[in-house]
């Protein structure tokens, strides 16, 4: 078939897939069981993957049709209107290419494992029918060659994640919590939306590789300055990635079930805003002030979130903020000019993020729905495919080589260095020893020491079923293998060479001077590498030393000693207990005042606004009713009033014009 | 003949003040009277105090010319003739209100405030 065909077929098979299992699912799993409402859902998903491989093969090696500059598929005119004309039309190339293979991979391995994990739910159903409709969303997203499609995209997205983070809607805090995801990612969609109208008065046009050639091409006679585009598409970004200050949906958000947190809060739906922000390079490399605010924002997120993920004891929450954490560092790496190394972070983190979150499902599915690990701990000889697949996921995301985190983490904070962002290598640093210690600290407790689980369930904690651990031990292969298989040689590996067309246009109008080939009398990478290796060797072992095997309690206590050593200490430890107080902050911002501020404008409409059109209405009224007093209907009143009116007038006359002579 | 023509006044203010008088005793009448068939007599006497009015204007402004003599005597006559009719329709007005109502009395009509 050719490829015009198969991209076409990617979106379009899951839509079928939604459309049947919402139509027909229910009545499918009560007739004829789970596995006849599951089997659409999950074979088209695999097939789509098939789809996706076969394009994303030569898409990656710039083959015909491809080429470096990627193939445009015109599917129809979708919005014929005057001047604005939009095509529903995909464009592949090696950005699109590399998202594919995260997005139908991890969506694909996250369906077989729902099998397993949703086995026991009454709805399994719908569960899948939103799964669907999340692949559909996501890859229209990335499919997408103009913004309005892109936006379509986006916003299904953010729709179906509302719908999976609250699929347990019986749970008050489940359906709290997908509010607040949809709520908090409008807000940066405004960005977003305004972002795309700008672009359009700037350009006339909303695709998006002839926008971005006319936008850089304008420079500075841009209708809006490229910064505030910048700036507008980035806030946009910081909504889906959940970046600082709309970072507060993402740790709630695990009230979904945990494959919806590995397929949309780690591996997917969080990379949409890395997504774009790589795709619309160019724009970004054209305003430069704009690029530092996203560096900025991106690695005070990171270390933000690695600071809180240290004191939560919830499994999933910690995974959460790490993934938080983790996409600050894909940001820091788009500020600082980085694109490959953050779309190199972004696959790998998909990986061993999406390979994390299932680990820890299988976890909390084998200690009977228990999520915080405070009563967890010496697991690891109950559920040995589970414990080592996540000791890989660790190993790889606390950046230990030769697994993918290590060489992904390497490239950012080595870009970082070499392109002059000394305080982003320098936070980035400190940040990967923070993520090397929580994440032995959540192995630690969870996996080693001595077992705290209820004892009614101890003895009934079981590895899960083959659906489940096969997409761990599918998932652990990339993330040991991807790093090396892609990344090597350092600085210049097979991803950098994919994706060189895509980001040429960008390194350009960057035209960075190369960076010192030595440091310290040795050579730069190999200085900066060794530093990377070291924090992360240094988390490693504070982490096992605080967390690993040995007495609990002599480790509790040695803990507690440091956290409640002094005042500083203390308000630390609050401070990361308590998330930073951004929750109390947003309630009292928005909650509080901003409900204050709602209510007097409301009081302001009601009174002001409504008050005035209605006293319009009202004063006729009224003065209607008293006119209406002196229309009695008796003839003589009306000619007492033609009397006096003639008087009036006669009298007035004379009055006025003159004297009777 | 001609000395009762002399004992008729040579001045017009005289002739207009009856006018106003009778118009002024009209106009009461019109106002005050209660009986329907009273004001339609007052407005007959509003009507021709304003036709002395116009008798009496062209009379005194006689300028030997006979068409303009005629005009005054003209709008006169349209005047009387015109209230004829006003009579003839008042007069069946107010007898189908009559037969309605039951009463002479224009105080009790007021259909007109519906």
């Amino acid at each position: 078939m050719p490829y015009d065909t198969l991209i076409a077929l990617i979106p379009l098979l899951p839509i079928l897939g939604f459309a049947f299992t919402a139509l027909f699912g229910r009545r499918l799993q009560l007739r004829l069981g789970r596995a006849a409402a599951e089997i659409v859902p999950v074979g088209i998903v695999i097939a789509v993957w098939v789809i996706a491989m076969i394009v994303v093969v030569p898409a990656l090696q710039h083959q015909a049709p491809f080429g470096t500059e990627g193939l445009d598929v015109k599917s129809w005119t979708w919005i014929p209107a005057g001047g604005l004309s939009v095509d529903m039309g995909f464009h592949v190339d090696a950005l699109t290419a590399c998202l594919l293979i995260v997005v139908t991979t991890i969506g694909m391995l996250v369906h077989i494992y729902s099998i397993g994990y949703m086995a026991h739910d009454k709805a399994t159903w719908r569960f899948f029918a939103y799964l669907n409709l999340f692949m559909v969303s996501m890859l229209v997203l990335v499919l997408a060659d103009n913004w309005l499609l892109v936006f379509a995209g986006w916003e299904l997205v953010g729709l179906s994640s509302y719908s999976l983070i609250g699929f347990w809607y019986e749970r008050r805090s489940a359906a709290l919590a997908a509010k607040k995801a949809f709520i908090v990612n409008r807000v940066g969609d405004v960005g977003f939306a305004l972002g795309i109208m700008a672009i359009f008065l700037n350009t006339g046009t909303l695709n998006i590789q002839a926008s971005l050639k006319m936008l850089v091409d304008q420079g500075s006679s841009n209708t809006v300055p490229l910064t505030v585009v910048a700036l507008l598409v980035f806030a946009g970004a910081m909504g889906k990635s959940a970046q600082f200050p709309l970072h507060v949906w993402l740790p709630d958000a695990m009230e979904g079930p945990t494959p919806v947190s590995a397929l949309i809060h780690a591996a997917t739906m969080v990379n949409a805003g890395v997504y774009l922000v790589a795709r619309a390079n160019p724009l970004f490399a054209s305003a430069q002030d704009a690029m530092v605010v996203v560096a900025a924002i991106g690695i005070f997120t990171a270390f933000m979130a690695a600071t809180i993920a240290f004191t939560q004891t919830d499994i999933k929450r910690v995974l959460a903020f790490s993934t938080l954490s983790q996409l600050g560092y894909m940001f820091a790496a788009l500020g600082v000019g980085a694109f490959s190394a953050a779309i190199f972070h972004l696959m790998s983190h998909g990986f061993f993020k999406g390979l994390l979150f299932l680990d820890s499902g299988s976890v909390i599915h084998s200690v009977h729905d228990e999520q915080d690990m405070n009563r967890m701990g010496g697991l690891w000889r109950k559920i040995p495919i589970t414990h080592a697949t996540m000791l890989v996921g660790t190993i790889a995301i606390a950046g230990i080589p030769p697994l993918a985190g290590f060489f992904s983490k390497d490239e950012i904070l080595g870009e970082a260095f070499k392109n002059g962002f000394t305080w982003v290598w320098g936070i980035g640093v400190v940040v990967a020893v923070m993520t090397a210690f929580y994440m032995w600290r959540l192995m630690g407790k969870t996996f080693y020491g001595e077992s705290r689980v209820d004892p009614a369930v101890a003895p009934k904690v079981h590895e899960s079923a083959w659906q489940m651990t096969l997409p761990l031990v599918l998932l652990a292969i990339p993330s040991i293998f991807l790093g090396m298989a892609i990344g090597l040689p350092l600085g210049n590996g097979l991803l950098v060479q994919w994706l060189s067309p895509v980001f040429e246009h960008a390194e350009q109008i960057l035209a960075r001077p190369a960076a010192a080939e030595t440091l310290l009398g040795l050579p730069t990478d190999v200085v900066l590498i060794s530093i990377s290796v070291i924090a992360a060797l240094a988390g490693l072992i504070v982490g096992l030393y605080l967390f690993g095997w040995g007495s609990r309690k002599v480790k509790q206590q040695t803990v507690d000693a440091v956290s409640s050593a002094n005042g500083t200490s203390r308000f630390l430890y609050r401070l990361s207990l308590n998330k930073w107080w951004f929750d109390e902050l947003n309630d009292l911002l928005f909650i509080r005042i901003g409900g204050r501020v709602a209510a007097f404008l409301w009081w302001f409409d009601r009174t002001i606004v409504d008050g005035t059109v209605n006293g319009v209405g009202y004063a006729v009224r009224d003065a209607g009713n008293g006119l209406r007093q002196i229309q009695t209907g008796r003839v003589q009143n009306y000619a007492l009033g033609i009397a006096i009116g003639l008087i009036v007038m006669a009298g007035s006359f004379l009055l006025i014009v003159g004297q009777p002579r | 003949m001609l000395s009762a023509l002399n004992l008729i006044s040579q001045n017009l203010d005289a002739y207009l003040v009856l006018s106003g008088i009778l118009f002024a005793i009209g106009t009461f009448g019109f106002l005050a009277r209660r009986n329907a068939i009273s004001m339609l007599m007052s407005i007959e006497l509003m009507l021709n105090a304003v036709n002395l009015a116009f008798i009496s204007f062209g009379a005194f402004s006689y300028n030997g010319d006979a068409r303009h003599a005629a005009q005054a005597s003209t709008i006169a006559l349209i005047v009387i003739a015109s209230a004829a009719a006003e009579a003839t329709v008042g007069l069946a007005i107010v007898i189908a209100i009559y037969r309605n109502k039951k009463t002479p009395l224009v105080d009790e009509y007021d259909a007109m405030s519906q």
